[in-house]
């Protein structure tokens, strides 16, 4: 597996150089602080907060990222975490979707109004949303991993003449799970396609059920570039679709999860082969990860 | 003092500057602590220069096992932090191998992203290095490239010669030390210089005499042949070959106290079962053997793919404290030259 790193680099990059932000002195391991400004109820598990640095000169990071980056997130006294950028750089306030998964995200999670958290970042690359602008775009997501494509959709919807056929895909468990249902008017008002699907049926849904590429198979998005992030069953189950399709491996790009301590390419937590998934990913496209996940 | 560029030291003299030096700077220096050779800091006395290159590299003083990266202190919910500014320090009897360790480490923690308190640590450290004239056992430095002799890295560079050190200034600290410390140097003599070389050249004979000489490009390619499997099953999971060697650098981060306390940064190893498991459970490096072979893929690839140096330094420590049986070098017989 050989690439041309600097190359391969420079068109996986959104647009922010890796994890280089004003204010936030990424090189650092001192979070600056962020207060608590709103929480809104994704599900039973999972919160959205927004987000709001408290210094004046931290204030940019609230909007210089790319969809696709994440934070470092502390809790102080819990220890700190990476949680991906939920809201587009387009729109204020700065958001997370936090997942209850252990006593970090829960020590997030029990965050009020008003309360401190310690943000370092962004870091990452980032999704290459340069290089997809005059493209058709699918966006697949699966589970928690939609929260990093919703920063990436509603991206789009605010810049939407620049992007061909946009079309959505996401999975979760029940319709319970669903992560930003009051959205998804918005985004088909924006001419964005969006199927919708959960892994068990209940009385309250009316919608589709089964797996993510059985809406594939009704949407037959056409060719282009494509955005996924889930669970890695679901991404080898969607590459190979889109594959058949006649997307193209190094036009589908993956978000990848790895334990991670440090954000900065130096505690090794996050190795995958050669790669450091925080500082070389989280987004990589197949042809480079195709056989790591 | 003129222009010429090395310097004599009496053996009887050592001492004397290392105490002068002591009163502005902490000294480290390999002592004895416990019966072992290692490096702490010096209080004076003797020290623990016969013995082979302690187990306990000098690596502790720039990425210590255990460190506070920053205190945080919470007042009516805001915080505020503080750091520890780095300690003016010098490193005495720093070999060859542990000065590439660093050159290594240069280019992982000082590159694009630096990390501050190692980069804090590195400008405010002086190195006086020994050149190796009696390698120890194990040792493979010669097949690294990083000794018996150094090539740069230090502020003063010593050679022992049995009667007194040669001394030679590597940077303008170096030569700042040797200007205000005069009165213990010399004017080396061109003799001194010859007896150096001589000496060096006998040590890198003696590696060879003791082991094997390995190629490093050889280690590389034999990585795909090893049997890691197996190798996973003699491995104890111990943790100890990481901890000793002065390239191994993971670590974890962890937070002390509340509302009030520290956040710190401990070392950790990737040959442990959970340093990658995520929180789904899912890891991508479950089985000892896999974990393992990364570790060499990183000291013999990925390494030197970042760094343009490799991952291992040729110091033999990993081996004198394998408590399984991972007689690392013979895992790659085929390098063997
Ligand atoms: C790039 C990226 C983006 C992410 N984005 C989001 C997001 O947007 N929203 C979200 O909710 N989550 C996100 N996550 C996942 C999130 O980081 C984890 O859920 C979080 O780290 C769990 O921490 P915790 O303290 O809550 O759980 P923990 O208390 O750490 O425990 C959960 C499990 O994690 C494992 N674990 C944790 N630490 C260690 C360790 N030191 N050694 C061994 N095992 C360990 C264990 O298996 C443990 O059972 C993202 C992760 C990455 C890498
Ligand atoms: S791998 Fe072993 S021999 Fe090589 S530098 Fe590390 S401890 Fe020394
Ligand atoms: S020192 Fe030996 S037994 Fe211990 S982890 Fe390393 S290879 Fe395994
Ligand atoms: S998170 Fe520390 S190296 Fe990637």
């Amino acid at each position: 597996m050989k690439m041309d790193r600097s190359k391969k680099e420079a068109d996986a990059n959104g647009g922010t150089k890796i994890g280089r932000a004003a204010g936030a002195k990424p090189e650092s391991y001192l979070p600056i602080q962020a207060e608590v400004v709103d929480i809104d109820v994704e599900s039973s598990n999972t919160y959205l907060l927004s987000l709001r640095p408290m210094d004046e000169e931290d204030e940019l990071v609230a909007v210089n990222y790319s969809p696709g980056q994440f934070l470092m997130v502390s809790v102080f006294g819990l220890g700190e975490c990476p949680i991906s950028i939920a809201s587009s750089p387009t729109r204020e306030p700065l958001q997370i979707c936090v997942r209850e998964a252990g006593k970090i995200t829960q020590g997030i999670m029990a965050a009020r109004v008003g309360d401190v958290l310690g943000i370092r970042g962004p870091f990452g690359n980032g999704f290459p949303v340069g290089s997809m602008r005059g493209k058709n775009v699918l966006i697949a997501g699966g589970g928690s991993g939609f929260a990093t494509l919703r920063s990436l959709i509603n991206y789009i919807a605010d810049d939407r003449r620049d992007f061909r056929d946009v079309t959505v895909v996401y999975g979760a468990r029940t319709s319970q799970d669903l992560y930003f249902t009051s959205e998804y008017g918005s985004w088909q008002a924006a001419k964005i396609e969006v199927g919708i699907t959960v892994d068990m049926m209940d009385a309250s849904w009316k919608g589709n059920v089964g797996l993510v590429t059985s809406l594939l198979a009704d949407l037959d998005p056409v060719p282009g570039t494509a955005a996924l992030c889930g669970p890695p069953m679901m991404i080898r189950a969607v590459a190979r679709d889109l594959l058949g399709r006649g997307f193209i491996e190094p036009e589908i790009y993956i978000s990848l999860e790895r334990h991670m301590k440090c954000g900065v390419g130096k505690c090794e937590h996050c190795t995958m082969g050669r790669y450091h998934v925080c500082t070389n990913g989280p987004i990589f496209s197949y042809d480079v990860v195709g056989d790591l996940i | 003092m003129t222009g010429t560029s090395a310097f004599f030291l009496r053996r009887e003299d050592l001492v004397p500057l290392l105490e002068e030096l002591a009163e502005t700077l902490e000294v480290v220096a390999p002592v004895l602590v416990e019966g072992e050779a290692a490096f702490a800091t010096w209080r004076g006395g003797a020290l623990a220069l016969d013995d082979k290159n302690p187990l306990a590299s000098p690596m502790e003083f720039f990425l210590p096992k255990k460190e506070v990266l920053f205190r945080y202190v919470q007042y009516s919910g805001r915080y505020t932090f503080s750091e520890d500014p780095p300690r003016a320090r010098l490193i005495f009897g720093m070999r060859p191998c542990d000065l590439q360790a660093l050159k290594v480490i240069d280019g992982i923690f000082g590159a694009e992203l630096p990390d501050i308190p190692y980069a804090g640590r590195r400008r405010s450290t002086i190195i006086v290095a020994l050149n190796c004239t009696s390698p120890g056992e194990g040792c493979f430095c010669r097949s690294m490239g990083s000794g018996p002799g150094a090539e740069g890295g230090y502020d003063l560079l010593l050679t022992d010669l049995g009667r007194g050190y040669l001394v030679e200034p590597g940077s303008p600290a170096g030569v700042y030390i040797l200007r205000a410390h005069q009165r213990h140097f010399e004017e080396a003599d061109p003799e001194d210089q010859r007896e150096k070389e001589r000496l060096l050249a006998l040590a890198g004979e003696e590696i060879i005499k003791r082991g094997p000489s390995l190629n490093p490009e050889k280690i590389r390619e034999a990585i795909d042949g090893v049997d890691w499997e197996e190798a996973g099953r003699r491995c104890l999971a111990c943790g100890g070959c990481s901890l000793v060697c002065p390239v191994c650098h993971c670590f974890s981060v962890l937070d002390q106290g509340v509302p009030d306390g520290e956040r710190l940064r401990c070392r950790d190893t990737c040959i442990l079962s959970g340093f990658s498991r995520m929180t789904s459970g899912a890891n991508p490096r479950p089985a000892l053997g896999e974990r393992l072979r990364h570790w060499y893929l990183d000291k013999f690839v990925y390494i030197p793919e970042k760094t343009g140096l490799f991952g291992c330094v040729g110091c033999g420590r990993c081996s004198r404290v394998c408590l399984g049986e991972v007689d690392r070098w013979s895992l790659f017989k085929e390098a063997a030259e």
